[in-house]
């Protein structure tokens, strides 16, 4: 199930805050636990089964860890054995067609392609559970004694297709004790709101630009085709920020806290400031779990350097079992060790103008490797963004432009801090609530009114 | 009160979400939607087998959005939402001047050499002249009405080819008759020649079409003057239910009857497969009181519709058309014994055999442009 449809906004959603808050306390989680499951398995409940096979053997898994943890070494089988699981069922689901089909590159080998298809999620939340049996072991977290309780931390709605990656650690506690407020909800709300619009009313609008330009009929033009890649930049921030404030915001209903996944990465002055402001929840996943357990930058600079290298090339693949995606990982490893080592200082002195053009050409840059499977669409997609071959624009492209340009500013606007600036000096007005109650009924309407009239619309971050 | 007041912004949330489930649950579900031509998706069949192949939980969200509570209301907001910030055309349809709704123009990727193709070599099968004509786009005859802002219509360049691949392998059979500059001059005039609200031509637009073909055809139009033209208002066409403009005035339509006429002369005979009925008249007034009042000509669309007008001594003429000829057929009954329109989506069988069993003299191709361009059934002609 998907948060923008109308299905979750107008069955699922109030069937489940009604039945949440109506029954006891105690209840709350065992309800949760199998409204989880319905939100899975909507659609595809088959997939249930694989995931409830899933929190099983780490449940197990965290069990033995912490009955071996007096003895480090004894504890280390559990843990290793549920990470291979977890790994294995993962590089299964995901990886094996990729895997066979690259295999079958060598002359030798014909091996018959298998079909499987990829469980919704399963990047999120294997890597929840394993780092369940990590937290576990490194005593970071304590072991959870109930099934029920696990099962409805893997398996939370608001976070299980598309993140945020909220480790273990971070809601241990607040699964077992949390006490839903007034004051919580009212903020998940608004949260919701501001990701429900990201999505719907500037995300869909942009992909709909970009695969508009990506259909005309005769060459863009090199400013078409910019045009249509700023599209493409902004739906995916909008589409992927906006589910995480979605998330954020649900789970604020419930009486959860998540930690923030996007930070207005698009304003950074840097790739390494950027990957701190991206899908954040990410990238410390893998720097607490593969990046420092490897040594991290602590056994000297060509240590450093393969280390990054693993973690990007671990990044690329997680996005998606193609190539490009471990292209795209490979870029960014490349450029941040060029930044870390000899760009840095460089950048510093220059005017923060140019810095931020350059990393904006870098990112955006980065997402056309990111969409185009086709090595050679990829490659001249690329060709055309610096030739003037086709022309500057096509009335075709110039005619979507213009149709789209109030948006692509309001979404521009959008992805800075500036709307959060306005809202946090009239926050403690009187007057807020009127200016909210405007907002949200807004909102509302033209996103009832989107849903509504298109009833479709897949999310770009759902078969990671 | 203040306290109180800051949560009313998610009271409204709430509000918003649980009053529409609930009136979804509670109100009536209407089994056809008009606007959309089609009936609504009924209540999923619920079993372990739907719910587990995941029929059930697909069919349940189409059910959902079909009987949405206010869904046409939906639907305009969400087009003047989108004409607000600047996108027009978004659900295929620009919102113009003078309150004209008109299709985008079709992709520059269609069919439209196949389909002149087509008929170039279905002239070679028939030993009698073949004449083509083809209305314009709406876009195209109205550009002064269009938003500044639009994709181009090519309806030069479609022109071009449908001439070029009818005259290049042909002598003498086969005819073209180009309406674009008769229409554009008339349109300069201010005649209505295209509906507001509707892709066809008007009955005015007919009527041009008609005095140039007759032009090409060396026979004698029936001057404007023999007829009694009615105004029946209130008609809501396909641009209109497409586009979700809703604010949009309807359109008038107009039945231009001529004097000559009446139930001793005319017969109609529609055929669909092996059931045919017989009426006496060209105008089938009682669809001006329906929600679709465009087959007010002709009874709209059928496999076979056959003209016969006893005023006329001779002259059969067949023609292969889509729904722009349902206006136009009722003018060149004045002028032909039997007028036969044949309807491609509908009857399959051979065309040519149907010209010699019938001992037709001439046959005719009445097409609207996009639809000649995007149509897959011309190509089967034989």
């Amino acid at each position: 199930m998907v948060f923008s449809r109308g299905i979750f906004l107008f069955a699922y959603l109030p069937a489940v805050l009604l039945i949440y808050y109506l029954v006891p306390r105690k209840a709350r989680n065992i309800f949760l636990f199998f409204a989880n499951l319905v939100f899975y398995g909507w659609g595809e409940p088959i997939m249930v089964l694989l995931m409830l096979v899933s929190i099983v053997i780490n449940y197990i898994g965290g069990y033995f860890v912490e009955k071996f943890k007096p003895d480090k070494g004894k504890a280390k089988i559990p843990l290793v054995l549920t990470i291979i699981a977890d790994i294995g069922i993962l590089a299964f689901f995901k990886y094996i067609g990729l895997l066979i089909s690259t295999l079958n590159l060598l002359p030798f080998l014909n091996l018959p392609i298998i079909e499987v298809s990829l469980p919704i999620g399963i990047s999120f939340y294997t890597f929840q559970t394993m780092s369940y049996v990590i937290d576990v072991y490194r005593d970071d977290a304590p072991v959870s004694k109930s099934l029920i309780n696990f099962g409805t931390y893997v398996a939370l709605f608001p976070q299980l297709i598309a993140g945020p990656i909220v480790r273990y650690k971070d809601v241990s506690e607040q699964i077992q004790h949390r006490t839903e407020t007034l004051e919580q909800f009212n903020k998940g709300v608004k949260l919701f709101l501001v990701g429900l619009a990201k999505k719907v009313i500037i995300a869909d609008q942009m992909g709909a630009m970009w695969s508009n330009m990506l259909a005309t009929t005769s060459p863009n033009g090199i400013l078409g085709n910019w045009v249509g890649i700023t599209g493409y930049t902004l739906q995916i921030y909008f589409d992927f920020s906006g589910y995480s404030d979605m998330a954020c915001g649900l789970g604020n209903m419930l009486g959860f806290e998540f930690l923030k996944n996007f930070n207005y990465p698009y304003i950074s002055k840097s790739i390494t400031e950027f990957w701190r402001r991206w899908h954040i929840s990410l990238s410390t996943w893998f720097r607490e779990y593969v990046y420092i357990p490897l040594g991290g930058n602590r056994k000297g600079v060509p240590r450093q350097i393969i280390n990054l290298l693993i973690v990007w090339f671990c990044t690329g693949l997680w996005h998606g079992a193609s190539y490009n995606f471990i292209l795209w990982g490979m870029y960014y490893g490349i450029i941040l060790i060029i930044e870390k080592f000899v760009l840095r200082k460089l950048l510093d002195k220059l005017p923060s103008a140019i810095q931020h053009l350059y990393t904006i050409f870098i990112f955006m840059l980065g997402w056309v490797i990111f969409y185009f499977e086709d090595m050679g669409e990829m490659g001249s997609f690329i060709v055309s963004l610096f030739t003037l071959e086709n022309g500057i624009i096509s009335q075709q492209a110039l005619t979507i432009t213009l149709h789209n340009l109030p948006l692509i500013i309001v979404a521009i606007i959008a992805s800075t801090p500036l709307g959060a600036t306005l809202y946090n000096k009239v926050k403690d007005r009187n007057y807020i609530w009127i200016l909210e109650s405007v907002y949200t009924l807004a909102v509302m309407i033209i996103v009832v009114a989107a849903i509504i009239n298109q009833s479709y619309s897949p999310f770009l971050y759902f078969r990671f | 009160m203040k306290n109180k007041l800051k949560y009313l912004p998610t009271f409204l949330f709430l509000a918003f979400v649980f009053v529409l489930s609930a009136l979804f649950i509670v109100l009536p579900k209407s089994e056809y939607s008009s606007s959309e031509k089609r009936y609504l998706e009924k209540f999923p069949e619920t079993n372990f087998e739907t719910i587990v192949n995941g029929k059930f939980e697909s069919g349940f969200e189409s059910y959902l959005a079909d009987h949405f509570p206010f869904r046409n209301a939906w639907v305009g907001i969400n087009a003047y939402y989108n004409y607000s910030i600047g996108n027009n055309g978004n659900d295929g349809v620009y919102i113009c001047k003078d309150n004209y709704l008109i299709n985008e123009p079709v992709s520059e990727d269609n069919r439209i050499e196949n389909n002149a193709q087509a008929i170039a070599d279905f002239s070679k099968n028939v030993d009698v002249p073949v004449t083509v004509t083809i209305a314009p786009s709406t876009g195209y005859v109205m550009n002064n009405v269009l938003p500044a802002v639009h994709d181009s219509y090519n309806d030069d360049k479609m022109f071009e080819t449908i001439m070029f691949q009818l005259y290049k392998e042909n002598s003498g059979t086969i005819s073209f008759v180009d309406l674009r500059d008769a229409f554009k001059k008339e349109a300069e005039k201010g005649t209505q020649l295209y509906y507001r609200t509707d892709h066809h031509w008007t009955t005015e637009g007919a009527y041009t079409a008609y005095k140039e073909l007759c032009n090409k055809l060396n026979i004698k139009a029936t001057p404007k003057n023999e007829f009694d033209i009615e105004n029946y208002k209130g008609f809501y066409g396909t641009t209109y239910s497409t586009s979700g403009f809703w604010l949009t005035p309807a359109d008038d339509i107009q039945v231009w009857n001529n004097k000559n006429n009446s139930e001793k002369n005319i017969t109609v005979t529609i055929t669909e497969g092996d059931e045919s009925k017989t009426y006496h008249n060209l105008y089938f007034l009682n669809h001006l009181k329906e929600d679709d009042k465009y087959p007010v000509f002709l009874d709209g669309n059928h496999a076979v519709v056959n003209i016969k007008n006893k005023n006329i001594k001779d002259g059969k003429v067949l023609i292969v058309k889509d729904s722009f000829c349902h206006s136009l057929a009722p003018f060149l009954a004045d002028n032909f014994n039997t007028v036969t329109m044949v309807d491609m989506r509908y009857y399959k069988n051979s065309i040519s055999d149907m010209v010699k069993e019938g001992n037709y003299d001439q046959v005719l191709f009445v097409y609207g442009i996009d639809n000649l361009a995007t149509d897959s059934d011309l190509v089967w002609i034989k």
